[in-house]
């Protein structure tokens, strides 16, 4: 497997009149094709700025970041716009690509009724449940076929219930799309249920202090849930994140 | 509101509705008829004095007068004319400034206390200084309004186009969008309800600068026969003047919430 996204030694400083934060040191990591990884931190880790990184939004003050193939980005919020439909909010990264073809199109159209969205196509967002609109999210996101997604909590605004229904959705959907994904969450039951692999940031400034390959394979998010191994995965993460 | 078939509650509901409007529309001409009659009344028996006061009857018969000399559309004319010219250059200078303000932080950081300075002071002090610019036709009223209308604009407008979603930006970004991009698909579609308020108050602005710039230098207009009225103690063409004005003034206003329903009808915010 081949590193798709590789942080090497990144250091990243932020500058404020009172003084500088440094965000990040020293941060060295990969992630390969195919993967799923998880990134859990304490709060304040610098979590957005790092996917601000790994999405070339920012350079960093020091090191190397190698970012192959097409990134797209996942908020907290489904930051759908309120005056464009569905459809036009899916349509919304091909128009600022100009990949505005009829086939672009008609491949995001058929990524939406693939994953249920079909029937809110002509929809405003606020018709739209929590959930659903989430969903909207991700297959915005996938509309310009990227190879890597950057997932910022993505299910944080959630209610518990739709969050786990969201989150199963969402592991399948890129699973079943065969896409690299990098997660950033605070939930260390979110990572468990999700990622490959998981790596578990200090406080700031941040940086690698363990990593972990989890053995589920192919075992979607609920059903992780269930494995005699998760509360195992959940302490030792617990500990190792309030160390 | 579909028109499925609905529930007996629902359809009791919805004609008490009706009602409730109704009866407030009633209340509202009810109102109205009231005060004019009591007007009319009051200056019939004597107890005012209608030379002082006027009266509805006095006033529409002022009215009836200027119409005959043809003189009130003329009036009518010269001052809506001022108004909307003023109205139109406010709005639309106050736009492009916002957006000059809005595209540059410098720009903005330089120019923050002339706004301020120049929106804290009382645009009638420059009234002397534009008659001797722009002389004692309407270009000076328009100038006037302008003056009046323009801070208002630029401080609405910006507002709202720095107050746009920072994470909404920020997803824009990643999808690689430049500075045009997040102005057009962001930026202005999300400022849309701002702007139309900036509209509704500026058609008050615009009224105010009419008039004022009428009080101070004019020939013609509203504001001229109200000042002119006022002079000669001709208090039924000041009120006469005044009536059409609120009548003009309420109309702007309602083109305004009409241009607002049919711009805001499909994007169900």
């Amino acid at each position: 497997m081949k590193n798709i996204l590789k942080f090497d030694n990144v250091t990243h400083i932020y500058h404020t009149v009172r003084g500088e934060v440094v965000a990040a040191k020293n941060l060295t990591f990969s992630v390969d094709e195919g993967e799923f990884v998880a990134i859990i931190g304490p709060s304040g880790c610098g979590k957005t700025t790092l996917l601000s990184l790994a999405a070339g939004l920012l350079s960093p003050s020091g090191g190397t970041i190698e970012r192959r193939g097409s990134y797209g980005y996942m908020l907290q919020k489904d930051e759908l716009f309120p005056w464009r439909t569905i459809e036009k909010n899916i349509f919304l990264p091909l128009e600022i690509r100009k990949q505005n073809t009829p086939e672009a199109r008609a491949r995001a159209l058929a990524l939406a009724e693939k994953y249920g969205l079909g029937d809110f196509l002509k929809s405003y967002p606020s018709q739209l449940s929590g959930g659903m609109r989430q969903r909207a999210a991700l297959i915005r996101t996938l509309a310009t076929d990227p190879d890597v997604l950057l997932l910022d909590e993505p299910f944080s605004a959630l209610d518990y219930q739709t969050r786990l229904n969201v989150c199963e959705d969402v592991a399948n959907i890129i699973r079943s799309e065969k896409k690299t994904a990098l997660l950033i969450t605070h939930d260390i039951s979110e990572a468990i249920s999700l990622a490959d692999r998981v790596l578990v940031l200090t406080a700031r400034p941040a940086r690698v202090s363990h990593a972990h390959v989890l053995d589920f394979g192919n075992i979607p998010p609920l059903k992780r849930r269930e494995q005699p191994t998760f509360s195992g995965w959940f302490e030792e993460l617990w500990r190792e994140l309030n160390a | 509101m579909k028109n499925i078939a609905c529930s007996k509650e629902h359809a009791l509901f919805l004609k008490k509705r009706k009602q409730n409007l109704a009866v407030v529309w009633a209340l509202r001409l009810g109102i109205l008829g009231l005060l004019l009659g009591m007007w009319e009344l009051v200056t019939a028996l004597g107890w005012i004095d209608p030379f002082i006061m006027s009266s509805p009857s006095r006033i529409g018969s002022t009215i009836a007068s200027l119409y005959r000399d043809g003189t009130l559309f003329y009036h009518i004319g010269v001052t809506l004319w001022e108004t909307l010219a003023g109205f139109a250059i406010a709005v639309a200078l106050g736009f492009a400034v916002a957006l000059l303000l809005w595209w540059s932080d410098t720009v903005r950081k330089v120019l923050e206390p002339y706004i301020v300075v120049i929106n804290a002071l009382p645009k009638i002090a420059l009234g002397p200084l534009i008659i001797v610019w722009f002389g004692t036709g309407s270009e000076a009223i328009v100038f006037m309004t302008v003056l009046v209308g323009i801070i208002v604009a630029i401080m609405h407008v910006l507002s709202a186009f720095i107050g746009t979603d920072e994470n909404k930006i920020l997803l824009m970004r990643s999808m690689g969008a430049n500075k045009w991009q997040i102005l057009f698909k962001l930026v202005l579609p999300s400022s849309y309800p701002s702007v139309i308020s900036m509209l509704k108050i500026n058609v008050g602005m615009a009224w105010i600068g009419s008039i004022m710039g009428e009080y101070i230098v004019s020939r013609a207009g509203l504001g001229y026969l109200i000042v002119y009225g006022g002079q000669v103690f001709k208090l039924d063409l000041v009120m006469s003047a005044t009536f059409i004005l609120c009548v003009l003034a309420a109309g702007m206003y309602f083109l305004v919430v009409l241009l607002e329903k049919v711009l805001v009808k499909n994007t169900q915010r």
